[in-house]
């Protein structure tokens, strides 16, 4: 590896980390300063006051702000995340898991979605032709269908035909929620990227040379085609991630999102801190990952 | 196949009594008595026989004969104290200590001997022995050196062995998923039986799945997955159920009125800031206006579907013989309400519709409901609908539980519309509602125990007489004076209770639905299935 | 299609704007015996022969099941200009719901239009705020360049990087709950142009530094202009990138304001906008037999559309890698 490519993720990796210390502290100080309180639970079932601000104090929560996240960023050292308090048990194997399964969603909604790419480059080549103009309309209706109204949209068509199950843990309904707006974006993308790499001095020099129009276009216009859509990988993810909160709600698919709700709307400080973390870890390694690919493939890039 | 909402925290209900440990206990441990939440009497379970005294402060009672715990300890009369002396135990701190003490006094339990057990009352207690329902008797040569030690609270948490999970319940802790799952089987020991001398439990497994929500679970129970939740039915799935019950999947048993209206009451803390920007708002003559304004019979259909009864306080026709049938349920007069608010000094000044107080400003408020409870924000929307019609402008917003009662604890809000389960219909075993010092006093939380108006002071005191007769009649005269003069001044306005409906799998049979909590499993020694044909 | 889009949305504009005079009732008024009542079909013919359009009157068959039939006896017929409305019908004829009633009997249509003007004031208002806040601190670190521009783009990076929804649900959580609807209005668009305007700013900055070398501005500069007349000399250069932007950052705000409102972090749930009416769809099941309910749903996709259509394929891509850190 090149120094510079070694520089450039080091960079990153430094971003990254930035990235995931202020957002998780951030998300600990602002729920912390959010109104209501944890615990007011115990008041519900027929506790009393006095239970329950015993159960303050054993659980530490009357100290001051500056020592409770202290005390947090120092447990961060020991990947402890503390506890939560809506389940009574360590933040960190709960974040994980359910953070695995929104992974587990954003990939299989990934994976869908990379269909997108090489229809993509078929109507790229061929802007005229009858696949583009079925695929463009139903493409550009998908890009109209943001993930929320996805989702609400295949629940009713699952209840009334059964095509799909609306169980909770049914990947069906919110991968394709997640998948289908995306292969869409990334269909276009693709199409527009294909259209101008064909139209690249190389690509035409090669397809002067006498190779196959279909060598030409999938051994040299399409790798070159993929740098855009890699470039904006980044954002990609964000928008998968971000989608993904809404999915999960309305579907009931139990991930980060879900979680993180149930936790801000139970003020439950640290399991929204160990959350935030949690997410940002992912979307930093994500992002890393798109840029590290990107670094390799384009080397113009690694000097940002 | 049985489902909660949450898992457990902990295996010993007095380290912590949620829903989901109090019905871990009906399974795993067994308590002297029960008191039956669909006849209301009381039942014999490890205690057979009991006397007391002519003053009605010391019982005696006989324990049952060769009853074992599930790892084979007998079971004996130092179980029951030892369970006492963790119940009163300050580092244990439990959370059910406060409902067994009288007048701040605990009882005092003693031994006289391996099989029988005297319990002397501080001071005399209406529901008498009533109160030993849901007090588990935990394993004295289990816990004891926890006790000792101090180290109580830890024991039998999440993590603990299913082994060391020891009781006299009709089954035992088989194994434990964390956050997902529970298991439950036979246990071998248990003294139940049927009335014909068959051994209990009949079901060979109990399986707990958490599942967070009732979509969720109706899912569930639709495909055949579930057979029991803990929930009663939602308006808007009866329709569903019905359909599914037709088909044979799902049995559908109504359990009666239920117990736990919900409510709308101002907040009447007299420091509050309500009180100093619209005291209109604390006035009783407000309140009586919006009883009269509402409209109780288009909320029973509109939210309830028809299936609910219009009710004027917290006391309904579910409370059987408690419930006092005399306490009038206000029909909507418009004119009336009008009069009244009228009497409170507002009147539309400016000719807008909207009524204004003496300095002018519009009679407006907001009402604080529980977000993802559909009726409680139907409803709400509703009132505030219902009293635009009198001129007074309604906001409702739909908080989650815990932000909710942030505010109510905060004394930051006008008006809230929610309620609380409760756990008996004996008002003796609800002093947080009634008394002006308790914990749940809703309109004035930190009243502490000076009451602020007249009628709260006559309320207390009614029902520390109530609390402390031992004389049953006289108990519910009390306690039906108590209920008109809540209805007189209305500290809490209440318009529907629901008649309340359970469903479950069609396999399950023995089921006698109760409108307490868990309307289910609490006979769940005495429920069976047909085994599942293969393949299902 | 660009044309068919604009269409589009000049059509919504003005039935949010109209919504007084085209909501047929009050989107507040619960009407009775109309929970999950399907939209009242007009006729415009029956065995008599044909007639001004008309409708019939609904009857609740079922309570539980929210079974409706029409009552054929008699025809109620339409009425226009009733009390400033466009259309409507007597209060005999039971109330007139072209897209059905919610849960609660609130007619859906009318509170459609009411709820696009919630949904649609608070996107716009928000897309505004973050154009005009990433335009200037655009500019501003285009043209100052140095440790200002870093500074100034490092947080914008910083904040792309952030999932949108995850940092408004934060924001808003913290902020206390039971607010009026005027103050969760003014909140939301300040939330909404505070998450929007990192990419905005990307963006013109990139613009600003390019022109900041062309001719004119050099001319500018040598002339004596100080920096904020620079900036007003340069943002010109960037009103494309800044339509296209509105044309994006519109369909994200309404999302956010859909997903907001239905986790009820948006605007309380009964003052009508497409985020809280959505929050009814909550129940599935009903879903199959009450589909009027997703009429929000179907709107905004429209919207989307609408916008999509207006945008064209080519703004797009370049606005995305824009938006990127390349």
């Amino acid at each position: 590896m090149t120094s510079s490519l070694v520089a450039f993720i080091a960079r990153r990796v430094a971003a990254a980390l930035v990235l995931v210390a202020v957002v998780s502290t951030a998300a600990f100080v602002l729920t912390h300063l959010a109104p209501g309180g944890p615990l007011t639970d115990v008041l519900i079932d027929g506790g009393d006051k006095v239970t329950v601000a015993k159960k303050w104090e054993r659980l530490g929560l009357d100290r001051p702000l500056v020592t409770q996240l202290g005390d947090w960023v120092g447990g961060l050292a020991r990947f402890d995340l503390g506890r939560s308090f809506e389940y009574d048990a360590p933040v960190a194997p709960i974040a994980r898991e359910k953070a695995a399964n929104t992974a587990r969603l954003a990939a299989v909604a990934l994976a869908i979605a990379l269909i997108g790419l090489p229809v993509g480059v078929l109507t790229g080549a061929r802007p005229d032709g009858w696949l583009s103009a079925v695929i463009t309309p139903i493409a550009v209706a998908l890009v109209s269908c943001p993930p929320i109204i996805g989702a609400l949209g295949l629940l009713w068509l699952a209840v009334s035909t059964g095509w799909f199950s609306i169980a909770p843990g049914s990947l069906g309904v919110p991968s394709l929620a997640l998948a289908l707006p995306l292969a869409a974006t990334l269909e276009r993308l693709q199409s527009q990227a294909t259209a101008e790499a064909l139209r690249a001095p190389d690509v035409m020099a090669a397809a002067a040379r006498g190779l196959s129009p279909q060598r030409v276009l999938w051994r040299h216009a399409a790798p070159q085609s993929l740098r855009p859509v890699l470039g904006i990988a980044g954002v990609l993810i964000g928008s998968l991630f971000s989608g993904s909160l809404a999915v999960e709600v309305v579907t009931g698919w139990p991930g980060l999102g879900q979680l993180m709700y149930g936790a801000l709307a139970g003020r439950d400080v640290f399991l929204v801190a160990g959350c935030a973390l949690v997410g940002a870890v992912v979307l930093a390694a994500g992002n890393l990952v798109a840029d590290i690919v990107r670094a390799l493939v384009d080397p113009r890039t690694r000097l940002a | 196949m049985a489902s909660f909402h949450a898992e457990p925290t902990t295996f010993d209900r007095l380290v912590a009594s949620r829903a989901a440990e109090q019905r871990i206990t009906l399974l795993t441990q067994a308590s002297l008595l029960r008191v039956n939440p669909v006849s209301h009497q009381v039942e014999p379970r490890l205690a057979t026989a009991w006397t007391s005294s002519p003053d009605k402060l010391t019982w005696t009672l006989k324990l049952r004969d060769g009853v074992l715990f599930s790892d084979g300890v007998p079971f004996t009369a130092a179980d029951v104290v030892f369970t006492f002396d963790a119940l009163y135990d300050s580092r244990l701190a439990s959370d059910m200590a406060s409902g067994y003490l009288i007048r701040g006094k605990p009882l005092v339990v003693r031994a006289i001997d391996d099989r029988t057990v005297m319990l002397t009352f501080p001071s005399p207690y209406g529901p008498g022995i009533r109160i030993l329902d849901g007090l588990p008797i935990l394993p004295r040569h289990k816990l004891a050196a926890a006790l000792a030690a101090g180290t109580l609270r830890e024991s039998w948490g999440r993590s603990t062995p299913p082994s060391d999970v020891v009781g006299l319940g009709p089954f035992v802790l088989a194994g434990n998923t964390p956050g997902q799952a529970l298991r439950f089987t036979r246990n071998p020991h248990y003294w139940g039986t049927d009335d014909r001398g068959r051994a209990l439990p009949y079901l060979d497994e109990v399986d707990i799945e958490i599942v967070p929500n009732q979509d969720a679970e109706m899912l569930r129970l639709e495909s055949g997955d579930l057979d029991v939740t803990n929930d009663f039915i939602r308006p808007e799935d009866v329709a569903t159920l019905r359909s599914l019950a037709s088909q044979g999947i799902v049995t559908l048993a109504e359990a009666g009125v239920g117990l736990d209206p919900s409510a709308l009451w101002f907040d009447l803390a007299p420091q509050s800031k309500v009180a100093k920007d619209r005291p209109w708002l604390q006035r009783e003559e407000f309140r009586q206006a919006i009883s009269l304004a509402v409209d109780r019979q288009a909320m029973v259909d509109s939210v309830y579907l028809g299936l609910a009864v219009p009710i004027a306080g917290p006391v309904t026709p579910g409370f059987d013989d408690w419930y006092s049938a005399d306490v009038a349920v206000p029909v909507r007069d418009l004119a009336r309400a009008k009069a009244l608010l009228a009497l409170a000094g507002l009147t539309d000044r400016h000719g807008d519709g909207i009524l204004d107080d003496p300095a002018g400003k519009s009679v407006h408020f907001t009402v604080l409901t529980q977000k993802g409870r559909t009726d409680r924000e139907r409803t709400a929307s509703l009132l505030a609908a219902q009293l635009k019609a009198v001129g007074i402008d309604v906001d409702v917003v739909a908080l989650d539980t815990n932000a909710l009662v942030g505010h109510l604890t905060a004394d930051d809000y006008d008006a809230i519309y929610f309620g609380a389960q409760t756990s008996s219909i004996d008002p003796a075993d609800l002093p947080q509602f009634w008394l002006s010092g308790g914990s749940f006093h809703l309109w004035d939380l930190h009243e502490a125990d000076k009451p602020a108006t007249a009628w709260e002071a006559q309320i207390d005191d009614l029902w520390q007489r109530q609390a402390a007769s031992t004389d049953d009649a006289e108990r519910h005269r009390i306690f039906a004076t108590i209920q008109q003069v809540f209805a007189d001044h209305l500290p809490a306005l209440y318009f529907a209770a629901p008649k309340v409906t359970v469903a479950f799998g069609s396999r399950v049979h023995g089921v006698r639905p109760s409108v307490l909590q868990p309307p289910v499993l609490w006979n769940v020694d005495s429920l069976s299935v047909t085994p599942r044909v293969a393949g299902r | 299609m660009t044309r068919v889009g604009l269409g589009i949305l000049a059509l919504v504009a003005t039935f949010a704007a109209a919504a007084p005079v085209l909501a047929p009732n009050d989107p507040a008024t619960p009407f009775l015996n109309r929970a999950y009542a399907p939209p009242t079909r007009i006729h415009l013919r029956d065995l008599d022969g044909w007639h001004t359009p008309f409708i019939y009157r609904q009857v609740l068959a079922d309570r539980v099941l929210s079974r409706y039939v029409d009552d054929t006896s008699t025809r109620v017929p339409l009425q226009w200009w009733r009390d400033g409305r466009l259309f409507g019908v007597g209060t005999d004829g039971g109330p007139m719901l072209v897209l059905g009633a919610d849960p609660l009997g609130r007619d859906i249509f009318s509170r459609l239009l009411f709820g696009a003007r919630l949904s649609l004031g608070v996107t716009a208002l928000g897309a505004a705020g973050a154009l005009m806040i990433g335009a200037v601190v655009g500019a501003l670190a285009g043209v100052a360049g140095g440790w200002l521009e870093a500074v100034l783009m490092w947080i914008a990076d910083f904040m792309l990087v952030l999932p949108a929804v995850y940092l408004l649900l934060v924001l808003r959580a913290m902020m206390p709950l039971s607010l009026g609807w005027t103050t969760i209005f003014a909140l939301m668009a300040v939330l909404f142009a505070a998450a929007g305007w990192p990419q905005v700013a990307r963006g013109v900055r990139g613009i600003v530094s390019t022109e900041r070398t062309r001719d004119y501005a050099q001319a500018a500069r040598a002339i004596g202009a100080g920096p904020f007349r620079l900036v007003g000399h340069l943002l010109p250069a960037a009103s494309g990138f800044l339509a296209v932007e509105l044309v994006l950052l519109v369909p994200a705000m309404l999302v956010a304001e859909a997903t907001l409102s239905y986790l009820g972090l948006g605007f309380p749930a009964e003052r009508p906008s497409w985020g809280t009416m959505l929050q009814d769809t909550a129940n599935v099941r009903l879903l199959a037999d009450a589909p009027w309910l997703l009429a929000p749903a179907a709107l905004l996709f429209i919207v989307v559309l609408g916008l999509q259509l207006v945008l064209g394929a080519r703004s797009e891509r370049t606005h995305l890698k824009a938006a990127s850190r390349s």
